[in-house]
């Protein structure tokens, strides 16, 4: 799907946006849309969960588009809705999830039970970053993933650097001793 | 030197580094969401202030100057108490609501539906921005709406995002708009 | 002057008789669309229903639908009668106050399976607007779900839950659908949910932190 404004900025686009010209909107969603769904598919372990969060997100994110005090950095302050969102969201699915025991598709995307015989590498993983606390999965992925400084993760997470640094930490170790045994597979 | 463990974290992130391919339809539910809305604005001088406010500011005042702060609150909240007049219920009217397809193979798009007589020329969609985005925008009073998109003349098409409109008796899929008397749309 | 007066009175008052029943009987021209075999059967029922004080643009709306879609006049005529017939049984349900939009959703919520009665509770339930509970009702039938649990379940939220709410509720009930889950077993466990969030009171919805 091509995209005709390619060329034209964050900040220009929502300032068509602010005058009323949603199409421009549409520019921008389609700008982040893959991009941010990354973090959160990988955040929530399954697409339909991310798309809803990915949605709502972009829905907030229009509707307090006048907070956005930095337009050139709008991307940023869309990915602190996000990040937002996939902790709510995150908590709906676990409910969802125990209503629908018998739900077949909810089966098929469970994480494995364990690492024992061969994996695909993606479905390890899936599945060993699925395992991590919320808020280890969050950390690591802003950190190791998206790319981020910390003092730029403090800004989204509310957290404090101190703390962020020990959960990458965490993640790092949990990660490291799930996939040790994964690996010699 | 070499780090088993920064190595496997490094095969990890790159992993999940791998570019994600998220459902375009999403972007039509997104703005069909949004078309409801008000118009964000930019950042005015009002909404400054208001961030102004809230931020803890140190103020100094004289007992004297405490003293006219409250009188000046006291006839504030004298001359509200007088103006009771209730504000009348407001009337139901229509407003805007954008519908969106994507449609990257399509040549011309007509949105169709209770709102314009089922008129295939009354309404024809416009890429909006991107190549696969078509999108139209039509008043609507409270009420619910069957309505179809007609694709390149001979399609009918329901909206992916919307309601399916139930119906034996014409074979061609539609979808349904409901729009409250509040204004939102389901 | 008796005379005078009937020579007067009663021929004015047969031409306003025949007027006003020309007026009601005047064809809308975007009917011109029908053929010709299948406009004075649209027309009649039109005319039918606007005498029973019936809205009489959804039967018109309709008939263009089935125009445009190049159905047969016969398919179009049937369309037309039932929904004709669905609106006067929403409005005995609903009552005579019931405003057109109204009538319109009740009739699509007749039309899915819904009954009168249950059309009459949602009414003494809700009283206001019910333009969007209805709406949900026939929605949720159409995505699959048994009409007595929708029924039930609509009842059940349409006391308290805002249409925002309701919205809100048919959203989530499509979504659990579509992943699979069985659409009565989908609704309860929605309306539940819902019951629960709007019990609470309405959720904040505060944009995330930039």
């Amino acid at each position: 799907m091509g995209i005709h404004s390619v060329g034209t900025s964050d900040a220009a686009l929502v300032r068509r946006v602010r005058t009323g010209d949603t199409g421009a909107y549409a520019d921008l969603v389609a700008r982040y849309r893959d991009r941010l769904g990354r973090y959160a598919l990988h955040m929530l372990g399954n697409r339909e969960d991310a798309e809803e969060v990915l949605q709502d997100a972009f829905v907030r994110a229009y509707r307090s588009l006048a907070r956005c005090d930095d337009p050139e950095r709008f991307g940023a302050w869309l990915y602190g809705i996000l990040v937002n969102r996939c902790r709510t969201g995150g908590a709906r699915a676990a409910r969802r999830a125990r209503r629908f025991v018998h739900d077949p598709a909810a089966l098929e995307t469970a994480p494995l039970a364990g690492p024992d015989g061969r994996a695909e590498w993606d479905d390890t993983v899936r599945w060993a970053l699925a395992r991590l606390p919320t808020e280890s999965r969050e950390a690591f992925l802003l950190k190791h993933v998206e790319e981020l400084e910390y003092e730029d993760m403090a800004r989204l997470t509310g957290a404090g650097i101190s703390a962020l640094k020990m959960r990458v930490k965490r993640a790092r170790e949990q990660l490291q001793a799930m996939l040790k045994e994964a690996e010699r597979v | 030197m070499f780090d088993p463990v920064d190595d496997l974290i490094e095969r990890i992130a790159r992993h999940l580094q791998r570019p994600v391919q998220i459902d375009p339809a999403l972007d039509g539910r997104v703005m069909r969401e949004i078309t409801a809305l008000p118009t964000p604005g930019g950042a005015t001088a009002l909404g400054r202030a208001w961030r102004w406010l809230r931020r803890r500011h140190q103020l100094t005042l004289t007992p004297l100057g405490g003293l006219a702060a409250a009188a000046a609150l006291a006839v504030v909240v004298f001359l509200s108490r007088m103006d009771r007049t209730p504000s009348p219920a407001p009337r139901a009217e229509s407003r805007a609501f954008q519908f969106v397809l994507v449609a990257p193979r399509a040549t011309r798009i007509s949105l169709v539906g209770d709102f314009n007589d089922w008129d295939a020329t009354r309404t024809p969609m416009r890429r909006a921005g991107s190549e696969a985005l078509w999108t139209a925008v039509v008043p609507l009073a409270p009420g619910r709406y069957h309505y179809a998109f007609l694709v390149d003349g001979s399609r009918w098409l329901a909206d992916p995002s919307a309601p399916v409109a139930r119906d034996e008796d014409y074979g061609a899929p539609s979808s349904v708009v409901t729009v409250g008397a509040g204004g939102g749309d389901s | 002057m008796t005379r005078a007066f009937i020579h007067t009175a009663v021929p004015l008052l047969a031409a306003m008789l025949v007027a006003g029943r020309a007026a009601a009987q005047q064809i809308d021209p975007r009917l011109e669309r029908l053929d010709a075999a299948t406009r004075p059967a649209v027309l009649a029922l039109v005319d039918s229903a606007r005498r029973d004080l019936l809205p009489t643009e959804p039967l018109v709306q309709r008939a263009l639908e089935g125009a445009t879609k190049r159905a047969s006049g016969d398919v179009i005529v049937a369309a037309v009668r039932r929904l004709a017939v669905d609106l006067g049984h929403a409005r005995q349900a609903l009552g005579s106050t019931a405003s057109p939009a109204e009538l319109s959703a009740g009739a699509a919520a007749l039309h899915a399976g819904a009954s009168q009665t249950t059309l009459a509770e949602l009414r003494h339930v809700r009283g206001e607007p019910l333009i969007v509970p209805l709406a949900v009702l026939a929605d949720l039938v159409a995505s699959g779900v048994p009409v007595d649990s929708a029924a039930a379940a609509v009842l059940s939220l349409a006391r308290r839950a805002r249409d925002a709410d309701l919205v809100e509720f048919r959203r989530a009930v499509e979504r659990d659908i579509a992943l699979g889950a069985p659409p009565a077993a989908a609704t309860a466990a929605a309306a539940t949910a819902q019951s629960v969030d709007v019990n609470a009171g309405a959720r904040q919805q505060r944009p995330g932190r930039p």
